[in-house]
């Protein structure tokens, strides 16, 4: 879809963004707006793009050809979907990721996230769902502006999703602009304010979650959501 | 000469606190710990950039490196016997037949192991950690810290390594040591000499030292590990 799309109070702008690996174009004419202050989520099938798309606009890769205007790298956070756990405790890496961070607030954020009692425990001995809950709680305590969110309820059980959604909704009520990727539908009517459909390396549909939800104007959207 | 000979000697020697056994212990740990320490010095941080920066120069820096960890400790011997001997370009330094000179052989030979071996332990744990280092938006010198933390297991097993590999070579330092006694006689020139005089008993007895030097390090290594993962296990 090489058509722009405009969101209101813009943080990200990309213009033809194309990103190619080998000859081979991942990403294709992505020309898109992120609001500020909203969830956006992105949606698509595996191998769609989604997490090349967020890498590219996080900055951690160089799009081939295109343009992309954000705010600087120091308010984004990314959260990767296979979180990367360094040689230390959880309370060493959440220090490591969130240095500012108050002895209090570190306190309440592994209370929230059901961490207490692994505050000692090495981060890569954690179970998966506990480094993904740890990564997501140390980027939410650095309060960027800007968030990147690669599937981070993957690992996650019902208790855990929860709290992840609430933390998230609570973020973005504060004024956090929130860009996520997942597989669930049920998911992204509940946090997201905007979909982004990606197919084949390009944006398929870009709309409001009503309208997509209910009236996709795209084929790749009808055919998304005919799957349950 | 019965199979349990040598260890009688050898812990003879040891116990009577034998001087020439002793200057040859503390001469060869001497010399090896100096080179190995001068080695990873520059060979760490150089690994370390070849793992992490792309620069012109870069494969053939590697492709050296790791030609040169098969190159037979006697050929860079040679090498260096040229570059110090009177007529050589660092004749000037007047080192050949010193301990300074067994150094630098040794300092040599391990600098591409420790090159090579730490390039490909950062290699791997800067793929695994540059996209998240990036997102944080680190400087260049808190990755490098942080790389270097990370790898503290695998530092301690380049260094037994590159120790092990200093200490038991023989062929660089008795080329630009000499094998002079009291000077520039180490374990392992010992052991070739005593072998050559037909006293291979003593020649066993170094050896079984030797053997032992290199199991208390390896032990000592070990222990480091143990606490160091300890360390971590309980915060």
């Amino acid at each position: 879809m090489g058509k722009q799309k405009i969101a209101k109070n813009e943080l990200i702008t990309a213009r033809n963004i194309t990103f190619e690996r080998s000859g081979q174009a991942l990403l294709k004419d992505i020309n898109l707006s992120i609001a500020s202050g909203m969830i956006t989520m992105l949606l698509g099938h595996n191998g769609a793009g989604k997490t090349l798309l967020m890498q590219v606009l996080h900055g951690l890769l160089e799009p081939s050809a295109g343009e992309i205007r954000t705010i600087g790298r120091a308010g984004q956070k990314m959260v990767f979907q296979k979180p990367v756990m360094l040689r230390r405790t959880a309370s060493q890496y959440f220090d490591f990721v969130c240095p500012a961070c108050l002895p209090h607030k570190k306190q309440d954020w592994f209370h929230k996230a059901g961490l207490t009692g692994r505050v000692n425990t090495p981060a890569r001995l954690l179970s998966g769902g506990e480094q993904q809950k740890l990564s997501l709680i140390a980027a939410l305590a650095t309060q960027p502006d800007l968030l990147f969110l690669d599937e981070p309820c993957a690992n996650l059980d019902f208790e855990a999703i929860d709290f992840v959604e609430s933390e998230l909704l609570g973020a973005r009520d504060a004024g956090m602009t929130i860009i996520m990727s997942c597989h669930n539908k049920n998911q992204a009517q509940k946090l997201a304010d905007y979909i982004i459909l990606m197919r084949r390396g390009r944006v398929a549909e870009y709309a409001e979650k009503e309208h997509f939800f209910s009236s996709p104007t795209s084929e790749a959207g009808k055919e998304y959501l005919s799957y349950n | 000469m019965s199979f349990f000979e040598p260890f009688n000697i050898a812990l003879q020697l040891l116990f009577s606190f034998d001087a020439e056994l002793y200057d040859v212990i503390f001469l060869s740990l001497q010399v090896s710990s100096t080179a190995v320490f001068s080695a990873l010095l520059f060979g760490i941080p150089i690994g370390a950039v070849l793992a992490m920066k792309r620069f012109f120069g870069r494969s053939a820096l590697l492709v050296i490196s790791k030609t040169m960890l098969g190159m037979p400790p006697v050929v860079i011997g040679l090498l260096v016997y040229v570059l110090i001997s009177r007529s050589g370009p660092l004749g000037f330094l007047d080192i050949l037949y010193t301990p300074q000179a067994m150094m630098l052989a040794q300092f040599i030979l391990i600098l591409p192991l420790s090159i090579a071996l730490s390039h490909q332990i950062f290699e791997k744990l800067h793929s695994e950690l540059n996209l998240f280092f990036m997102s944080l938006g680190l400087g260049e010198l808190k990755r490098v810290l942080t790389l270097l933390c990370e790898a503290r297991y695998e530092l301690i097993t380049i260094t037994m390594v590159c120790f092990g590999r200093a200490i038991s070579e023989i062929g660089a330092v008795i080329l630009v040591g000499g094998n002079i006694k009291y000077l520039t006689r180490v374990m392992t020139s010992s052991i070739a000499l005593e072998t050559s005089k037909g006293n291979i008993a003593f020649a066993l007895a170094l050896g079984i030292v030797l053997m032992l030097i290199a199991l208390l390090i390896n032990l000592f290594s070990h222990m480091l590990s143990q606490s160091v993962l300890k360390e971590a296990t309980n915060g």
